[in-house]
C-alpha cells in the first residue's frame, strides 16, 4: 500500500463557462448539426424532384409570392441586434441586459412565426397538388420547426430571467440559446431562396 | 465540502477519499428509493442497463418471429404462418432486429461504459439519456402492441419501399405504425450520440487526450457522429412516407411530378452507414477485448483510429449499391461498385493488426476471446460476399434472392453479434460483480457459432439456386426443401445457444463466483473502481498519463481532487489536450424526461391518425419542456447550495 498521489485540484475552477468550453454549447452544435442535416435534405429533395421534371412549377402552377419571404428575411436579420446584444450581456452576467434584450427577441419571434403563416399562404400551391407542393411545403415546415421551437425556448428564457429561481448557468444558456438563433436565421436564408426564389429561374 | 484523501489505495485503482466522504457521495449521486426513485433516475448506468435488458427482450421477440420463419420454410407448401402473418414476422423481425436491438444495445453499451472509461461520474446530459430511454421503449412497445392488438403489424419489409408501402397498396394503419415506430428510436438514437460525443469531448478525465482515448471510445465517438448525419435521412423520409398516407402528398407519385426513387435513395442515404453504425462499435469491443486477452495494446493505435474514421466516412458513400436493379446510369454503377470494395480495406487494416497484436500477445482463449476469433471468422465469409455483390453484374443475378440474405446476416451477426457477446461476457462482470461460468459460456458459444453457420450458410446455395426472400412458401420441385430444412435445424441450434446464455445469467446472478475489480487485468479506467461500479463511478477523478492508464499504474493511479461531494460536480476539460477547464453541476433525478417522452408518443401516436395531433401534441411537448428546464425542480439541498455560490444579481 502506497499513499495515493494527488496531481491536482478542481476546487477553484470555474462553474460557469461560455461558448466550446460550456457542456450546452456543445449540445447545441450537435442540436444544430441534426437539424441542418434536416433541412440540408430536404432542400436536397427539392432539387430532386425539380431535376425529374421539364418545367418547374409544373405547368398550371403559379410561382410563389415574394412579399411575405421577403419581410420574413428581414425580419430575422433585424432580429439578430437584440439577440447578439443579449448574448454579449449574458457573457458579461449583464442580467438588465439580458432581460431587455430577450424580450426584444421574443417579440421578434412572435412576429416571425406569424409571418410564417403568411409565407405558407406565399407559396401559392397546396401540398397535395403535386411534387412541387409537397417539397415546397416540406421545405417550410421543416423550417417552421425550428423556428417553434426557438420561439418556445427563447419565451422560457425571457421568463427564467425574470425568475427569482435564475442561476448563473441558465444565464450562459442565453448564450447558447442566441447561437441557434443564429443557425435558425442563417439557414432560412439559404432556404427562402431556394423555395421562393428558385422557381423564378427556371 | 471538498475530498480529502486517504492514503488507502489497490493495485491499478483509484484511489479513495475518507470513509465519512465517501458516504455523502454515495448521498449524493445515488437514485431516490423504491420504484418512483428508479423512474426518475437520471444514473448513466440505470439507464443504459435499462436500455440494454429492452433492447434483449425486442432481440428475443425478433429471434422468436426468426424461428416462426424458419418453422414456417422448414419443408415446401407448410401451412404454419399464411402470407399476410408471414409478412408482418419478416417486417417487424428486421424493424426489431435494425432499429430496437442492434443500434440501441450499441449506444446502450457505450452510454454505460463511455462515461466509465474516461473517467468521469455520468454521460453529459443525464436528464436528455433519460429521455432517449423512454422514448425507444415507447416506440417498440408502440409497434408491438399496434401489432397483437390492432392487428397493425407493419408488412411491408424493413425498407418500406412505396408504391408497395403508400394508401393505395397498404391501406390501413401497418405502414404508418413502421413509419412512425421507427422515428421513435431515432430520437433516441440521435440522443445518445449527441450524448457520447459531448462526453467524450469535454469529461475526459484530467490527461485523457485524443491520443490516449481507448480504441473502443472511438468507435462509439465515430458512430455517434454517423449517427446524427444518417439518422436524420430516415426521420425525413419516414415523415414524407408519413404525410404521403395522411395528408396527401406526392413526393413518391410518379404521376403528380414525384419520384418512387426518392425514397430508395433517402432511405438508403441512412440504409447503408446503418450497417456500420451497428458494425463500428462492435469493432471497439473486439479492440478491448484483444487488448485485455493477449496483454499487450492493440498494434497500430493509429492506422486503427484512422479505419474507424475512415469506415465512418466511406460508409456514405455507397447506398447506392443497395440500387443497382433500379436502372442507375452506368457511372454511378461504376463509382458505387468501387466504393463498396474500398470500404473493405478499412476493415482489412483493423483484421491484420488484431491478427498482429495476438501473434505478439499471450493470447487467453476465455469464452470472451473467443467470440473474437468467431466473429473473424464469420465477419469476413461476410466480408467476401459482400466484395461479391459489390459487382454490378453479379449483384444483378442475386438481387433480392436467398444469396442477399446469406450475405447480411453473416455480415450483421459475425460483426456485431459476435463482438457484442464476446463483450458481454467481458462486460458482465464489471456490471454486476460476478463472473459468468466458463463452461457454460463455451457450449454457448459453439452452439451459437455452429448453428448460425448451420442457419445462414445454405441460404447463399439457396440464393444461386434462385429463392426469393420474403416468400413465404415454395413448391417441392424447386429442389429447396433440404437446404431449407438444415437452416431451420440451424436456426434451433442457435435458439438452444440464446438459452443457455439466459440460463448462464440467470446461475452467474445466484452464485456466481465474486469478480473482484478488475478480473481479467485489463487496462481501461472502468476497471480502475469497484465492480459493480458505485453511482459516482469515481471517488477521485482518476488522472491519465498514457494508454492503458490501469496497467501503467499497478500502484494506483494519480488523481485529481477538489470536486464537492455534497452536490452533483462533474469535470469539464479543454477538447484536444484533456485540460481541467470547469466544474459543472450535473441534474438531480427527475420525472420530466418520462412526460416528455409520454408528450412525444401522445404527438407521434395521434398523429398516426389525424393531422391534428400536431396540435395537440405540440402544448403537451412544450409543458414538458418547461417543466424540464425550469430551474424550481431542482432539488432544496442542492438550492441551498446554489444559493450559497450565486453571483448573479436578480434583484431588479
Amino acid at each position: 500500500m502506497t499513499g495515493p498521489r494527488v496531481v491536482g485540484s478542481a476546487a477553484n475552477l470555474p462553474t460557469t463557462t461560455f461558448g466550446h468550453r460550456s457542456l450546452v454549447w456543445w449540445g447545441t452544435v450537435g442540436f444544430m448539426l441534426i437539424e441542418g442535416t434536416t433541412l440540408f435534405i430536404c432542400a436536397a429533395s427539392y432539387f430532386y424532384l425539380h431535376h425529374r421534371v421539364s418545367s418547374w412549377p409544373p405547368a398550371g402552377t403559379p410561382r410563389p409570392s415574394l412579399l411575405a419571404p421577403a419581410v420574413q428575411v428581414v425580419l430575422m436579420l433585424l432580429s439578430i441586434i437584440p439577440v447578439a446584444k443579449a448574448d454579449r450581456a449574458a457573457r458579461q452576467l449583464d442580467v438588465a441586459g439580458v432581460r431587455v434584450n430577450l424580450v426584444l427577441a421574443s417579440l421578434f419571434a412572435i412576429a416571425m412565426c406569424v409571418v410564417r403563416g403568411f409565407e405558407f399562404a406565399a407559396l401559392n400551391v397546396r401540398w397535395d397538388t403535386n411534387a412541387y407542393g409537397s417539397i415546397a411545403w416540406a421545405n417550410v415546415v421543416a423550417h417552421g420547426t425550428l423556428l417553434l421551437l426557438e420561439t418556445a425556448e427563447t419565451l422560457v428564457f425571457t421568463a427564467l430571467v425574470f425568475s427569482p429561481n435564475l442561476e448563473q448557468r441558465d444565464i450562459a444558456g442565453v448564450s447558447d440559446n442566441s447561437l441557434y438563433w443564429y443557425f435558425m436565421t442563417g439557414s432560412w436564408v439559404i432556404l427562402a431562396a431556394i423555395v421562393y426564389l428558385s422557381p423564378y429561374l427556371s | 465540502m471538498t475530498a480529502t484523501v486517504a492514503p488507502t489505495v489497490g493495485p491499478g485503482r483509484v484511489p479513495e477519499p475518507l470513509p465519512e466522504l465517501i458516504g455523502q457521495l454515495e448521498q449524493t449521486w445515488r437514485d431516490e428509493p423504491g420504484i418512483l426513485g428508479w423512474i426518475k433516475s437520471v444514473d448513466h448506468k440505470s439507464i443504459a442497463l435499462r436500455y440494454m435488458i429492452t433492447a434483449f427482450v425486442f432481440f428475443l421477440l425478433a429471434g422468436l418471429q426468426a424461428l416462426g420463419m424458419r418453422a414456417q420454410l422448414a419443408r415446401p407448401e407448410n401451412t404454419l404462418l399464411g402470407p399476410d402473418l408471414y409478412n408482418q414476422f419478416f417486417t417487424v423481425h428486421g424493424t426489431t432486429m435494425m432499429f430496437l436491438f442492434a443500434v440501441p444495445v450499441m449506444q446502450a453499451v457505450g452510454l454505460y461504459f463511455v462515461p466509465m472509461m474516461v473517467g468521469t461520474r455520468n454521460v453529459a446530459f443525464p436528464k436528455l439519456n433519460a429521455y432517449g430511454y423512454w422514448t425507444y421503449l415507447f416506440g417498440g412497445l408502440f409497434i408491438y402492441a399496434e401489432w397483437w392488438f390492432l392487428n397493425s403489424g407493419p408488412d411491408v419489409g424493413w425498407f418500406s419501399y412505396v408504391p408497395l408501402a403508400n394508401s393505395v397498396f397498404t391501406p390501413g394503419k401497418r405502414a404508418d405504425v413502421w413509419a412512425q415506430g421507427v422515428t421513435f428510436t431515432e430520437i433516441a438514437s440521435l440522443a445518445a450520440a449527441v450524448e457520447i460525443i459531448v462526453t467524450v469531448f469535454k469529461l475526459r478525465a484530467p490527461g485523457m487526450t485524443l491520443n490516449r482515448l481507448p480504441l473502443f471510445v472511438w468507435a462509439m465517438v465515430v458512430q455517434s457522429f454517423m449517427v446524427l448525419f444518417a439518422m436524420p435521412w430516415v426521420a425525413t423520409a419516414t415523415q414524407f412516407l408519413a404525410w404521403e398516407r395522411l395528408v396527401s402528398t406526392h413526393f413518391f407519385d410518379p404521376t403528380r411530378g414525384g419520384d418512387p426513387l426518392l425514397w430508395q435513395h433517402l432511405f438508403w442515404f441512412f440504409g447503408h452507414p446503418e450497417v456500420y453504425i451497428i458494425f463500428v462499435p462492435a469493432l471497439g469491443m473486439v479492440s478491448s477485448v484483444v487488448t485485455a486477452f493477449t496483454r499487450r495494446h492493440v498494434f497500430g493505435y493509429p492506422a486503427m483510429v484512422l479505419s474507424l474514421i475512415s469506415t465512418g466516412v466511406l460508409g456514405f458513400g455507397l447506398w447506392v449499391h443497395h440500387m443497382f436493379a433500379t436502372g442507375i446510369p452506368q457511372l454511378s454503377e461504376s463509382f458505387f461498385t468501387a466504393a463498396s470494395m474500398v470500404i473493405a480495406i478499412p476493415t482489412g487494416v483493423q483484421i491484420f493488426c488484431w491478427i498482429a497484436t495476438i501473434w505478439d500477445g499471450r493470447p487467453r482463449f476465455t469464452v470472451p476471446f473467443l467470440w473474437v476469433i468467431g466473429f473473424v471468422v464469420v465477419f469476413i465469409i461476410g466480408g467476401f460476399s459482400g466484395v461479391m455483390v459489390a459487382s454490378v453484374p453479379f449483384d444483378r443475378q442475386v438481387h433480392d434472392s436467398y444469396f442477399i440474405v446469406a450475405h447480411f446476416h453473416y455480415v450483421l451477426i459475425g460483426g456485431a453479434v459476435f463482438p457484442l457477446l464476446g463483450a458481454f461476457y467481458y462486460w458482465f462482470p464489471k456490471v454486476t460483480g460476478r463472473m459468468l461460468g466458463e463452461r457454460l459460456g463455451r457450449w454457448q458459444f459453439w452452439l451459437f457459432f455452429i448453428g448460425m453457420n448451420l442457419t445462414f450458410f445454405p441460404m447463399h446455395q439457396l440464393g444461386f439456386e434462385g429463392m426469393p426472400r420474403r416468400v413465404y412458401t415454395y413448391l417441392p420441385e424447386t429442389g429447396w426443401g433440404p437446404l431449407n430444412l438444415l437452416a431451420s435445424i440451424g436456426a434451433a441450434t442457435l435458439a438452444v445457444s440464446v438459452i443457455l446464455l439466459i440460463v448462464n445469467v440467470w446461475s452467474s446472478l445466484r452464485r456466481g463466483l465474486p469478480a473482484g475489480d478488475n478480473p481479467w487485468d485489463a487496462d481501461t479506467l472502468e476497471w480502475a473502481t469497484t465492480s459493480p461500479p458505485r453511482p459516482y463511478n469515481f471517488a477521485l477523478i482518476p488522472v491519465v498519463d498514457g494508454r492503458g492508464p490501469v496497467w501503467r499504474h499497478p500502484e494506483g493511479l494519480p488523481v485529481f481532487g477538489g470536486l464537492r461531494t455534497d452536490v452533483r460536480d462533474v469535470l469539464l476539460t479543454t477538447l484536444l489536450d484533456a485540460e481541467p477547464d470547469s466544474r459543472h453541476r450535473h441534474p438531480v433525478p427527475t420525472i420530466w424526461p418520462l412526460h416528455a417522452a409520454i408528450a412525444t408518443t401522445i404527438t407521434f401516436v395521434s398523429l398516426i391518425y389525424t393531422p391534428w395531433g400536431a396540435v395537440v401534441g405540440f402544448p403537451l411537448l412544450f409543458i414538458a419542456f418547461v417543466g424540464w428546464a425550469w430551474p424550481r425542480g431542482r432539488d432544496h439541498r442542492e438550492q441551498q447550495v446554489i444559493e450559497a455560490e450565486r453571483p448573479v444579481e436578480v434583484a431588479s
